[in-house]
């Protein structure tokens, strides 16, 4: 029993962003002041000018710069954008251009992680392949937040039968088993590009984003300053964009930014069993894939495209976690 | 003397500064005694209280000094495993929010049973049976049946009082209660105090009563011990407090609130806000609200000062505040 | 008396309880609200006080029109606001404001001081011209007792009751003539409190404000309130001005809510009668036939199981214009009882 979580004396809280504990500044009311008159002004404190305005995104940043989780997965972040925007930037040659002679080869000079099965430099493919996976992660993740987020709100919003519609949709989607979904519905696709892997995530993840808009706009709801606008009158519309939806919009960041790198491990795996991308496109999933007979023979053409995929989706899985500790309102 | 609090010092590290919340707070409570913590948020009464129990969360907090003696042994020397058989047996805690404190998923005879199973190696059914007596003990209605059900299917003022018998349990020596009854409505309210001091009475235990509500304070305590941040300002037994403070902050207290049995023109109203615990101001913490402050105010800090045997006032000018 | 303002009559708001997710099915109902009248008058302060659960900010709510009641009449001049939509509904909203209890969830965290004061004219934005509001907002950041100058600040850098003045300074935006304050004090520390409620008085002098005051702390509700209803489980039991609820209570209730105060005297220990309730308050959805009280009353009888009192001024208390005694309140055996006896002056 005495263990227990304890109520906490209001100002005092492990992180110190409780209300009364940032302004000193006197609240002057006495009793000397003429009834009905202008109550004085308080005196400015200079402890508090120089303090600037604080939201919740400045604080979070503050949070984030310290973080050494956030700093490391953002370097690798910043790294494979950089590489999918200019591949060639770092790896001169063509992935397409493989030659049989070199089929499972050790690592060579200019091509430090060797050749693979087809004789392609596993190098320049592995570089390439992070293009694919990065147009894929942030694609499908617009628009599974864009959809999710917008049907999830309108849900949470209005109640009532379109809810209840909404909730018992997502609750179909979420029977449905992914990878079983992607084999059955990618395989009638006969294009060979990222747009339909793209659709068929949004298509299946967009579910997990409403619940989490839905909810966060229910919580945003119950707050009294939504009430206290209504009662002045205000639009639907008004409370929603200017009310609710600010207010909203953290967790969904968070959940999305994880999901990111789940989306680029799905698109790998979809192209490993076949009906996601298929040759000649250029994705780690391929070549995990076209590597993966000869694991004994040549392993390293199968542990740099499987290498890369991993440090991806860690490193988006670990910004996900070190932004939602900086949002996170609950563990302010 | 069963707990004397010596010279506490608690500060919280935050990533914004250091936040000074109890500055050597002294206080002692006796068997058979029940003392007030009187202090609004942040005045650093629940700190006090956390750091007595042991339950304080560290890090961010930390016991920069100070000693608390329970029956004689400084409770901050000893093993955390030695003090866990301190807590519980020999000193409880009632805290202000009964549901958050229960368990949800285990019925009240489960969770009053525990602590004899626990801490006295009792038998699933002897402790259940413990647990009817303490329930009838604190007054609940059809123990028998009850013991069986959930938390949540417990009033409010039932909920306090299953808090109170947990407490009691194991025949403690001495309770804290925090805030126990800020949650509950007035005519609840009125029972559970009522229940509260009456058990005190019946098993001769020290109470430390921490509370904002100088209603509940007057109606319950034998001592009183005003808190502003981070320290006592004046300590008093209950009747000379009310009848002639000794320091400006608790006449303004006094005066601030609004009164039953009469209809009063406008309220005395303390100028402006508790203090900012990571800039606590010079010399005495309540100089830029005081009424009385002076330049002396301004660069000392009050000693607690004797003001008669049994009672002490930290400001320069208690005489003053005394006369009126 | 002045005029009457706001008229309120058979006051209802029943929840349906439902069961089922995708067909409904209606199995009960919660009687948070189950037949409330009073009038408020210009100017005059109607406080109103009850436990947790007795309905009072459900009244409160829907004399603002955030919720529609079940059945019943809320008069606004003469005009029945609860049937108001559309552009009519957002006139009288001007007239009706509201201030909330928790000054940390009434304010949007993402809106400066400024927005936010500012908010009631973007709405209404034939209350002030365009180029005028922030010199009208930073008016009332001075009116409230805040610097003017803070009007770029968020919410978080002010304290519990300077951001209870922020939620003022809103509701006051607007140049309403009620305002319905739903336990404004009670998220305050004791010493602000009474800064806000000096600064509440003032205010409805300076712009001849009505007050609906609901609170649950009855030394509060008699400082401010010029008359006073006590609400127990969705019905007022009494009302009257407050030498008569509190010096001559005569429903078992008030005398019973009265007498649990705790008295901040050590010496009323001794000498105050205590009535201590047995039991907890029914819960709304099984409430008690005829007197809803009568399940912890200890003057209930027969008749209190069978007949509902009506709240009127009791027969046997002199009938109107019986004195301070004969008020409205809804007991069939009702007496006075002084609970609250003066202090002696020290």
């Amino acid at each position: 029993m005495p263990d227990q979580p304890f109520p906490s004396d209001g100002a005092i809280s492990g992180r110190g962003t409780a209300g009364a504990m940032h302004l000193a500044a006197s609240e002057a009311e006495t009793l000397e002041r003429p009834f009905g008159g202008r109550a004085p002004v308080e005196p400015e404190p200079a402890a508090v000018s120089a303090e600037r305005p604080r939201s919740l995104w400045s604080d979070a940043w503050r949070d984030l710069r310290r973080n050494p989780v956030f700093i490391v997965s953002g370097l690798i972040i910043i790294f494979l954008l950089f590489v999918s925007l200019w591949p060639s930037a770092i790896a001169p040659g063509s992935p397409l251009k493989c030659d049989l002679a070199k089929s499972q080869q050790g690592s060579a000079p200019g091509h430090p992680f060797g050749y693979d099965g087809q004789g392609c430099d596993v190098y320049t493919r592995t570089v390439y392949g992070a293009r694919t996976s990065v147009v894929v992660g942030v694609c499908a993740t617009l628009g599974v937040a864009v959809l999710g987020s917008v049907l999830g709100a309108l849900a949470g919003f209005f109640g009532g039968l379109w809810d209840s519609f909404l909730s018992r949709v997502t609750d179909i989607f979420f029977a449905i088993p992914v990878v079983l979904g992607g084999l059955v519905l990618l395989s009638v696709v006969t294009s060979n590009s990222v747009w339909p892997v793209i659709g068929f995530i949004v298509l299946l993840g967009w579910p997990q984003i409403s619940r989490i808009a839905r909810g966060a706009v229910i919580t945003a709801q119950q707050n009294d300053y939504v009430q206290a606008a209504r009662a002045l009158g205000a639009s639907n519309s008004r409370v929603l964009l200017r009310h609710i939806a600010p207010n909203a919009v953290a967790p969904v960041i968070v959940v999305a930014t994880i999901a990111l790198g789940t989306y680029i491990a799905l698109e790998a795996t979809l192209s490993y069993l076949g009906v996601g991308l298929k040759p000649p496109s250029v994705s780690w999933g391929i070549d995990i894939s076209a590597a993966s007979p000869y694991i004994r023979n040549a392993p390293h053409a199968l542990l740099w495209p499987s290498g890369a995929l991993a440090v991806t989706v860690l490193a988006f899985i670990m910004l996900g976690d070190a932004v939602r500790d900086a949002l996170d309102p609950k563990l302010r | 003397m069963l707990l004397e609090v010596r010279d506490l010092h608690v500060e919280f590290r935050t990533r914004d500064g250091v936040a000074k919340a109890v500055n050597g707070v002294s206080y002692g409570v006796d068997s058979g005694e029940t003392l007030a913590v009187l202090g609004e948020s942040g005045s650093g009464k629940s700190v006090t209280a956390q750091a007595i129990m042991g339950i304080l969360d560290m890090p961010p907090g930390r016991i920069t000094g100070g000693e608390v003696l329970f029956q004689g042994r400084d409770l901050l020397k000893l093993k955390e495993e030695q003090r866990r058989k301190v807590r519980g047996a020999e000193m409880a805690m009632i805290f202000q929010d009964a549901l958050s404190s229960l368990n949800p998923v285990l019925t009240v005879g489960d969770q009053l049973g525990e602590m004899f199973v626990v801490h006295r190696g009792m038998s699933r059914r002897d402790a259940r049976a413990k647990a009817v007596e303490l329930m009838d003990r604190v007054r609940i209605p059809a123990a028998e049946e009850r013991v069986r059900q959930y938390p949540h299917q417990f009033s409010g003022g039932m909920r306090q009082r299953i808090m109170i018998a947990m407490a009691l349990a194991l025949e403690p020596a001495l309770i804290i209660a925090d805030e126990p009854t800020t949650a509950l409505d007035v005519t609840v309210q009125a029972q559970v105090m009522d229940l509260l001091a009456e058990l005190r009475h019946e098993y001769a235990m020290g109470l430390i009563l921490i509370t904002h509500d100088l209603g509940v304070v007057a109606d319950v305590a034998d001592r009183i011990a005003v808190m502003y941040a981070g320290r006592i300002v004046e300590t008093a037994p209950v009747h000379d407090l009310y009848k002639a403070p000794a320091h400006p902050y608790t006449r303004g207290l006094l005066d601030s609130i609004p009164r039953l049995d009469q209809k009063g023109q406008e309220l005395y109203a303390i100028k402006g806000l508790p203090p900012n615990l990571m800039d606590i101001p010079q010399g005495c913490a309540f100089h830029p609200r005081c009424p009385m402050a002076r330049d002396v105010c301004r660069t000392d800090v009050p000693p607690l000062s004797e003001v008669s045997e049994v009672r002490g006032s930290a400001c320069h000018f208690w005489r003053e505040c005394l006369n009126g | 008396m002045a005029e009457a303002i706001l008229e309120v009559s058979g006051l209802v708001k029943h929840y349906p309880l439902t069961r089922g997710i995708l067909f409904r099915k209606e199995t009960g109902s919660v009687r948070a609200v189950d037949g409330v009248d009073f009038t408020l008058h210009r100017g005059e302060t109607l406080g109103i006080v009850g436990e947790s659960g007795c309905g009072k900010s459900t009244v409160a709510r829907m004399l603002v029109n955030l919720e529609r009641p079940t059945a019943g009449a809320i008069r606004y001049k003469g005009e029945d606001i609860t049937r108001l939509s559309g552009r009519a509904l957002k006139a009288v909203r001007r007239n009706i404001q509201m201030v909330f209890q928790d000054p940390y969830t009434s304010l949007n965290p993402r809106m400066t001081v400024g927005d936010i004061i500012g908010e009631p004219y973007e709405i209404h934005p034939e209350a002030a011209p365009r180029g005028d509001r922030r010199k009208r907002v930073q008016e009332l950041l001075d009116v409230v007792g805040l610097n003017p100058e803070h009007i770029n600040r968020y919410p978080h850098q002010f304290s519990g009751g300077q951001r209870q003045r922020i939620g003022i300074a809103r509701g006051l935006a607007l140049r309403p003539e009620i305002i319905v304050a739903d336990e404004p004090v009670s998220a305050l520390d004791v010493s602000v409190q009474a800064q806000v409620i000096n600064l509440m008085d003032r205010l409805q002098n300076e712009f001849g404000l009505s007050y609906v005051f609901i609170a649950h702390d009855l030394s509060i509700v008699r400082h401010i309130s010029d008359r006073v209803g006590v609400m127990y489980l969705g019905r007022i039991v009494e009302i009257g001005s407050d030498a008569e609820i509190y010096d001559h209570p005569t429903h078992p209730y008030t005398q019973a809510l009265l007498s649990a105060v705790p008295v901040p005297d050590p010496e009323a220990r001794a000498h105050r009668e205590r009535i201590i309730l047995a039991g907890d308050v029914p819960s709304p959805t099984s409430v008690p036939s005829g007197c809803r009280f009568r399940t912890r009353c200890w003057k209930a009888r027969e008749r209190c199981a069978q007949e509902v009192p009506a709240l009127a001024v009791p027969s046997n208390l002199g009938g109107p214009g019986g004195g301070p005694a004969a008020h409205d309140s809804a007991c069939h055996f009702a007496e006075v009882k002084r609970v609250v006896l003066p202090e002696p002056m020290p």
